[in-house]
């Protein structure tokens, strides 16, 4: 038999029990070149232009190229390890080291670049797709067109070329350093014997417990008490995140063989079948590649945290908008509005003006807040907080002595520790002016620019507001706000407003006129353009992930193989096997799964109003789509192992 | 009444083209309570007939009857049933489960039966004291010497009280110190719990712990000896004489 038989029999082989990896290969080659063809086609300056994604793609494409590159090394040293006998062989029957390194490296070779192609042809086709997603979640206006770009191409043959070469500088060593006796044992010292449990893992394990909880608690706490104010948060986030690492590094090294231990301690001896396949292998198994877990957990809760914060921002970008555009359109010059009404009249279109008289006043808000440090300016015991009148809003009055406050945010009375309801005391020129309120609505009625930082705004009564107008002499603005009334003309409305103000809209931070619908639009893009990135380099680490964990219960399977025969010959049917076996995918891919679910959870919820107003909905999707995708691996290595089981006997 | 009968039973490997006839039409009877060994030279066939006795392999052609039921017609999952209750093995390679302790290797079997916890307990009791392995049952399979592991293989096999046991050249990979407790043990069970037992084996000494010898020679019954009220150390002589005759070769003893 020649060398080129020998490479197409094993490729043959190969191509049936790794078609996963080729999948993998061909997926992350297709995604690279695809991200790649985005950044260097011109179709896409139009959503770079308005939100300055060029950075983004860039950072983006580096972390998308070292997911990519961990993953095919890490995927060539399991299959190095898993054909080491076959190596060995070669080598027994007289092959040179240097022959079986070049007819793995052939065969490897025609795997490798014959998926690059095929992603490559793919990823041309789906980036057209993509660019369409793409425009959709950033709202552009555009028609997807895409050509083929040789730099694109360039650019991912020479990147691949090089983890290529990295794989089979791997494969150089590994071979140059192995024994053809040790080649015949290796698979075996991967994984750690069968030991007893010591006092050491126990502790170890308690330890993990108590420091993943400890992770939570700080991080339930991290905007809720004194932290911000004693400029801690720094720290604090690090001790959170160290606690969390660390204690799932614990968990996997000593909690899941302690809590199962104490399963079968409980069990003295009777194990049924199931948890003979599932339990008592997965102590062992999660110990020994403690630290393969715990980076697919943390960097799994990553993924899912960035998705649900990006989503979550994505998800209330319209609610986000109200706090700088509470009505329709906004102006800050009377003038403006003046020339906007006259258009809309013109063409007949019905509209409500909100003019709002906005009162900046001195108070006291020691009673409300005891977190006053963030919002003063200076050391003086009184915050301007903005007032208006519940007749320029057009509410009926309240009682003498009431308020209420408007315009909360969320972000920030989680940060301030803001109450409900409290006094807040005004300061006029020679007397002060107090008033409780009791409610803290969350609608904004002026926009940021006019409510003093994002304090929230006074609503006072009438008389109260002409006193503090006459004896306070505060600073004055007028707000400028503008509702279509009928909603269906609102589209037009606004491409009035755009055709009309084109000029001075432009500019983001103070704008002198201001449209919801193109504000949300905008919002929409920047953080469109985000959660884009974010969702491709999560999808790209959802798979690569879950191919490693297949490939190690493809491992498993086999060295697990003699067990099932035993086991079958003693009488136990395929059915008590396989139901075994889901158990233990069930733990296999449920724990990691679950405790970056868990871990992103705790991390989303200490952060998500800064983000935006809710949490619950966007949240799920993205958990329910992750577990959705990731339950696919689980399955495919229950249908491996279920071959396996079938051959056992 | 026998427990075993074999009638006629034919084995073959391989394809149409190229058929290996391993069994060739073997009748054997094996009686309640009896210690067999099967013997034979390489390549005999004597552990193709242990997996077909013991429902492991199928047959070709002809029937197998244990206590009355025709196991050759059993569909797989009555086979893997009546293992379960009725089967005992033993293996040359022990074939514990090495995540599991001694005693829930030993345990194993029991748990799909409906015996009480209590009286599984007590079974275990009693099974590995008289095996000399009750110290052990919280060590793992590989903190264990060789010969403790086949123990716990044997008391594995008989916790659940089968009416047969299966054993696969028991002490092939122990010690002769080891292999002959183990065998001494085997006997003492098989006295005291009147469980058959049909062991293959290539070694003369461990076939004389027997009360019978059958020597299969080309997948055909070739003769067999009876113990009888003989020595072991006369059976043993016996043995080796018919060992000689049947493989043709000088003993290595």
């Amino acid at each position: 038999m020649s060398i080129k038989t020998l490479i197409l029999r094993s490729l043959k082989k190969n191509l049936t029990n790794y078609y996963l990896y080729v999948f993998a290969l061909v997926f992350s080659s297709a995604l690279y070149f695809s991200f790649v063809t985005l950044r260097y086609d011109s179709s896409m300056n139009k959503v770079q232009a308005s939100v300055k994604g060029e950075a983004g793609f860039s950072a983006a494409s580096i972390l998308l190229l070292v997911i990519v590159s961990v993953f095919l090394l890490y995927a060539n040293q399991l299959f190095m390890k898993r054909r080491s006998k076959e190596i060995g062989l070669y080598q027994l029957v007289g092959m040179t080291k240097f022959k079986v390194f070049r007819l793995l490296s052939i065969e490897s070779m025609l795997i490798y670049f014959g998926s690059l192609t095929i992603g490559v042809i793919l990823g041309f086709f789906s980036s057209r797709l993509i660019v369409m997603l793409l425009f959709k979640i950033t709202n552009v206006q555009a028609v997807a067109t895409l050509h083929f770009s040789p730099e694109a191409l360039l650019q991912t043959l020479l990147v691949f070329l090089v983890i290529f070469v990295l794989m089979l500088l791997v494969n150089y060593f590994f071979m140059k350093r192995q024994s053809i006796l040790s080649l015949f044992r290796v698979v075996s010292t991967t994984e750690a014997s069968v030991k007893k449990q010591s006092v050491l893992e126990l502790i170890i394990g308690i330890a993990g417990l108590c420091l993943i909880i400890l992770g939570y608690y700080l991080s339930s706490r991290l905007f809720s008490t004194d932290t911000v104010a004693t400029n801690a948060l720094l720290g604090m986030m690090v001790a959170i995140l160290a606690s969390v690492i660390i204690g799932t590094y614990f968990f996997y090294k000593g909690s899941i063989s302690f809590l199962f231990n104490l399963i079968r301690k409980k069990k003295n001896g009777f194990l049924s079948v199931q948890s003979v396949l599932s339990l008592s292998t997965l102590m062992f198994r999660m110990k020994a590649n403690s630290f393969l877990l715990t980076v697919i957990t943390t960097i799994s809760a990553l993924a899912i945290g960035l998705l649900s914060l990006s989503y979550i921002s994505y998800y209330s970008a319209e609610k986000a908008s109200e706090q700088f555009v509470p009505n329709d359109f906004t102006f800050s010059h009377k003038k403006d509005l003046a020339s906007y009404e006259k258009t809309l009249s013109d063409h007949g279109i019905p509209f409500e003006e909100h003019r709002i008289k906005v009162l900046s006043v001195p108070a006291d808000l020691s009673d409300v807040s005891d977190r006053p440090l963030i919002f003063a300016s200076s050391n003086s015991k009184y915050t301007p907080i903005s007032v208006i009148s519940t007749k320029s809003i057009n509410e009926p009055p309240l009682k003498k002595n009431e308020m209420y406050l408007t315009g909360a945010n969320d972000s920030f009375l989680r940060l301030t520790n803001f109450k409900e309801s409290g006094t807040i005391t005004f300061k006029l020129k020679k007397e002060s002016l107090k008033r409780t309120f009791t409610e803290l609505k969350h609608h904004y009625v002026v926009s940021i620019k006019y409510s003093n930082g994002s304090l929230p705004v006074a609503v006072v009564d009438h008389a109260t507001f002409q006193l503090l107008e006459k004896e306070g002499k505060p600073t004055q603005s007028i707000y400028n706000g503008l509702d279509i009334k009928d909603n269906t003309k609102l589209e037009a409305a606004n491409d009035y407003f755009i055709h009309q103000f084109k000029p001075v809209a432009s500019n983001n931070l103070s704008p002198r006129v201001a449209s919801r619908i193109e504000d949300v639009k905008q919002q929409r893009g920047m953080i469109g353009l985000a959660m884009f990135i974010v969702g491709f380099l999560g999808l790209t680490f959802l798979i690569t992930s879950g191919c490693i964990l297949y490939f190690k219960q493809m491992g498993e399977s086999e060295e697990e193989q003699p067990n099932y025969t035993v086991l079958r010959k003693l009488g136990f049917t395929r059915d008590d096997l396989l139901k075994g076996i889901m158990f233990k995918q069930l733990f296999n891919f449920g724990i990691p799964l679950f405790l970056g679910l868990s871990h992103s959870y705790f991390a989303v919820k200490s952060g998500w109003f800064f983000f935006g107003v809710s949490l619950w909905t966007p949240t799920l999707i993205v958990m329910g789509i992750y577990t959705m995708l990731y339950s696919i691996f689980a399955i495919l290595s229950t249908l491996y192992y279920k071959k396996i089981i079938n051959d056992s006997l | 009444m026998f427990i075993l009968e074999a009638k006629n039973i034919r084995k073959s490997y391989g394809s149409k083209l190229n058929k290996q006839e391993v069994i060739k039409g073997l009748d054997l009877q094996l009686e309640a309570g009896e210690f067999v060994s099967i013997m034979g030279a390489s390549g005999s066939g004597k552990t193709t007939l242990l997996n077909v006795l013991s429902s492991i392999d199928s047959i070709n052609s002809g029937t197998i009857m244990i206590e009355g039921k025709e196991v050759s017609a059993m569909k797989e999952k009555q086979l893997a049933q009546f293992r379960k209750h009725h089967l005992g093995f033993i293996f040359q390679e022990y074939h514990l489960l090495d995540t599991l302790t001694v005693k829930e290797n030993i345990m194993l079997p029991l748990t799909v039966t409906k015996v009480p916890r209590n009286e599984a307990e007590a079974r275990f009791k009693s099974m590995t004291e008289e095996l000399g392995i009750y110290e052990l049952k919280d060590k793992y399979p590989n903190e264990i010497s060789g010969g403790q592991k086949q123990r716990t293989s044997a008391a594995r096999a008989f916790i659940h009280n089968p009416s047969m046991i299966f054993a696969d050249e028991p002490t092939g990979a122990l010690d002769s110190k080891s292999a002959s407790d183990l065998l001494q043990k085997l006997t003492d069970l098989n006295r005291s719990r009147q469980t058959t037992i049909a062991m293959v084996t290539h070694d003369p000494v461990a076939a004389s712990y027997c009360s019978r010898v059958i020597f299969i020679k080309d997948g055909q019954l070739y003769t067999q000896l009876y113990k009888g009220t003989q020595t072991q150390q006369a059976f043993f002589q016996d043995v080796m004489k018919t060992q000689a005759v049947l493989g043709g070769v000088p003993n290595e003893y």
